[in-house]
């Protein structure tokens, strides 16, 4: 995808002949954790007020106010989108999630899996639009980002979606082959009856499942790698489009990385665990057996404390994977022969600053949040560097295929997409 | 050109849509009814007619912050492209005295005061509605919802209780005859005045099945389930059938009141409002008041169906007070047993049950504990406080 160059390749006229110098513009954020407080307590108030109806408001004035205060070379974003469409598409989404809600509870099964096939085909598509209408609503220099990938290729991009359903059909099959009565024992299983005989498993059955699981990551990584691959090679801003490097493996890495923090995390914390129980199990045996009621009391408290801790072992290697990955991404994409990106994020101090921001935000009911939004915006914004050959005033717009307005980018950009990404 | 528009031309630049090349421009806002238009003057072509934006071809950006503004401000001329002022105070002073009138949001923005004033709207219009809009909806949405629909969703959910908690009933059948024959006799007698949806017309018919202790509950259009557990706790604590009698009142009530359905409506508006309100401030905020409401409704159901049974077993001549003794002493007997083997058996008292039969231990000992005593005193009396008066 090097050479991947549109028409003249050059810029239009002019510029070609002289040298052209590379300036670096480094990204930043001039917006504030307090002054973002505000704008978040009046949409929540707002929200409140108004039964949860103000919140396509609420989004877009979170939009503007992030892409306001981002400078990118002198210039702040602008995020555009027409509110009209937001509010409709929340309605829309509103009506459905109650009727999906309404099945669920009234236990019309039919109802139910029908609504989740048709989320599961339609994915795509509303992926694609919502990254449609995200582009489309993103503004720099009066330019708008356009994403231009047909449905075809988005439905391409999607095979490891089909790959998946495959992958897991056949390992019921392979267990079928392998052992008749544990497919009758998954079978019972999900037809909620109990099975009588626990079947017994072999290595051949666990070896298959592995397989399968092994097999469903990579999928997801393929999916993942394929998704961000097309959105930024089918992204335009004006003539120029999108520059993409990085390859499949890259992403493996990130993966297997992420899963090697995630281990660790878990073991270190299981270690503090073993020191701690090890006390109140004595203390336990003090209280003795005179209350059965404490003993539950204890289990319930345990479970708890469980997810807690395995809540807090997935945060450092989520925060891990993220960082990772924004390197990745910022350090290898550009736009045409104009512009390339260089990020200098540091992974360790990112990951210090989710779990500290964390921290914060359970010790203040939430309160903490749009402090935390701000500065995990800020380290991540502030650590890219945008190189510009030939001045930041060469890009001509291209006539864009005005968007008919279709369901579906109203609809997308109410499916909980995060635009502050 | 008129003066008062010359004061307030502010330099700019203008980004056409067609490249990324910056146009200087000045920037003058002209008064009108609607709002202020912009106006445009190209600086790079001398000759040419400035441009007019009104009020609604503009996307004013909103004042984050009155004191500090912020460095750039970018105004969206949509089509036309966007143009990019550096003097945001001076820009902030000419929309202001161009009679721009800003929104709620941005005053509540910039304004404590307004800020304030809204928290407080908002504590009370809160308060209000889920006290008392929600159930009012509930019960106004519910006249919608066909009998089948209740039926079919009842059908289905004592199937999944026959697959685990319960098992056919160990009751002599002339026993049951007996009680189905008061039960019947019971539904026949309903008055108008207590009937809460006129048209409504259960099909009413009285099961038994063992398990899940000492309770009976009600099934949306119009079966009531009584276990083995209750009779012989009566029996137990030498009730007549009066007392069985009072409970099974007290499930009409539910049915009467449509209670199962109006509690899905409840709880379908609580956890949609309640989430995308207090859902981006946590997670746990949102759940808890979802809950705590729910607790708060699910009591006031109670509450209608005692009435409910007050009204009705005094139509029918019948006394409660059986029934509130049977209600105390179930209660005691539970505590005994918790005390015993430490283990929560559910709920055991006249409640209604979701369809899916699972009576989650923590909404009774939220719920119904506090005031079981109220509630068998209030039926040994034969009356409640808050009861309207019949």
């Amino acid at each position: 995808m090097d050479d991947y160059r549109n028409g003249s390749g050059a810029p239009a006229q002019g510029p070609s002949f002289a040298p052209q110098t590379i300036d670096a513009h480094p990204l930043a954020f001039t917006g504030g954790g307090g002054e973002y407080f505000r704008v978040w307590i009046v949409n929540v108030l707002l929200s409140i007020v108004t039964l949860g109806l103000y919140t396509p408001w609420a989004r877009r004035r979170t939009a503007q106010y992030f892409y306001g205060h981002t400078q990118v070379a002198g210039s702040p974003l602008e995020f555009t989108a027409p509110q009209g469409k937001m509010v409709k598409g929340f309605v829309l989404l509103t009506m459905i999630m109650l009727a999906y809600n309404i099945a669920a509870n009234s236990g019309q099964d039919t109802a139910v899996a029908l609504f989740l096939l048709a989320g599961a085909l339609l994915a795509p598509y509303i992926w694609a639009s919502a990254m449609r209408f995200r582009l489309a609503s993103t503004r720099w220099r009066g330019l708008r980002l356009q994403f231009a990938a047909s449905w075809r290729e988005v439905y391409t991009a999607s095979w490891p979606v089909f790959a998946l359903a495959l992958v897991w059909m056949g390992v019921v099959f392979g267990l079928q082959a392998l052992a008749p009565e544990a497919a009758a024992a998954v079978q019972a299983l999900a037809g909620d009856k109990p099975s009588l005989s626990m079947p017994r498993i072999t290595a051949p059955m666990v070896g298959l499942v592995l397989l399968g699981l092994v097999l469903s990551v990579l999928c997801f990584i393929r999916l993942e790698y394929n998704y961000k691959s097309l959105l930024v090679l089918r992204a335009h801003l004006g003539t120029e489009p999108g520059r993409w490097k990085p390859v499949y493996t890259d992403f493996v890495r990130v993966w297997l990385a992420t899963v090697a923090v995630f281990l660790l995390c878990v073991l270190g914390i299981a270690v503090v665990v073993a020191a701690l129980t090890g006390g109140s199990a004595m203390m336990l045996k003090g209280i003795g057996s005179r209350s059965a009621q404490w003993i539950f009391l204890v289990v319930i408290a345990g479970m708890v404390v469980l997810f807690f801790l395995l809540f807090l072992a997935s945060t450092p290697a989520l925060a891990y994977r993220e960082a990772r990955m924004f390197q990745l991404l910022w350090n290898n994409i550009g736009l045409g022969q104009v512009a390339r990106f260089k990020c200098d994020l540091g992974t360790r101090s990112y990951v210090g600053l989710r779990i500290r921001n964390l921290l914060f935000t359970l010790l203040t009911l939430g309160l903490y949040r749009p402090f935390a939004r701000v500065s995990e915006y800020r380290m991540k914004l502030e650590s890219v560097t945008l190189h510009v050959k030939g001045g930041v005033d060469q890009v001509t717009g291209a006539l864009a295929r005005q968007q008919e307005g279709g369901l579906g980018d109203a609809l997308a950009d109410a499916a909980g997409l995060d635009l502050i990404g | 050109m008129s003066t008062p528009e010359q004061a307030a031309l502010i330099s700019g630049r203008w980004f056409d849509g067609q490249s990324s090349k910056a146009r200087p421009v000045m920037v003058g806002l002209r008064s009108t009814p609607q709002g202020p238009s912009l106006v445009l003057h190209p600086l790079s072509q001398p000759g040419a007619e400035p441009i007019v934006f009104h009020w609604k071809e503009v996307g004013w950006p909103e004042a984050w912050n009155e004191r500090k503004p912020q460095p750039r401000v970018v105004v969206d001329l949509q089509g036309h492209g966007s143009v990019e002022i550096d003097a945001v105070a001076d820009w902030r002073t000419a929309l202001a005295a161009a009679g721009a009138r800003p929104g709620l949001a941005q005053r509540m923005q910039t304004r404590w005061g307004v800020l304030l004033a809204v928290l407080l709207a908002a504590a009370i219009g809160l308060t209000l509605f889920y006290r008392h809009g929600t159930p009012w909806m509930a019960t106004q949405l519910t006249r919608w919802v066909p009998l089948d629909w209740e039926t079919a969703m009842a059908d289905q959910g004592l199937r999944q209780m026959d697959d685990g908690l319960l098992k056919p009933s160990q009751l002599p059948p002339e026993r049951q005859a007996q009680l189905r024959a008061r039960f019947d006799a019971l539904a026949r007698q309903i008055p108008p005045a207590l009937q809460r949806y006129p048209d409504y017309a259960p099909q009413w018919t009285l099961e038994f099945r063992k398990g899940m202790g000492a309770n009976a509950f009600a099934l949306p259009g119009g079966q009531v389930i009584m276990t083995d557990g209750l009779v012989q706790a009566a029996t137990r604590k030498g009730l007549d059938d009066d007392a069985l009698v009072g409970v099974l009142a007290h499930e009409i009530g539910h049915v009467v009141h449509r209670h199962t359905t109006r509690m899905l409506v409840e709880q379908g508006v609580l956890q949609m409002g309640l989430g995308l309100a207090l859902g981006d401030v946590s997670g746990i905020l949102s759940t808890g008041s979802a809950l705590l409401t729910g607790l708060h409704y699910r009591r006031g159901h109670e509450r209608e169906a005692d009435c409910f049974a007050l009204g009705l077993m005094r139509h029918a001549a019948l006394p409660t007070a059986p029934m509130g003794t049977l209600l105390l002493a179930i209660a005691h007997d539970e505590d005994e047993e918790e005390k015993g083997n430490g283990k929560k058996p559910g709920a055991s008292r006249p409640s209604p049950k979701a369809p899916d039969g699972t009576a989650h231990p923590i909404w009774s000992l939220l719920s119904s504990h506090p005031d079981t005593v109220e509630r068998a005193t209030a039926l040994r009396q034969g009356q409640a406080a808050h009861c309207a008066a019949p």
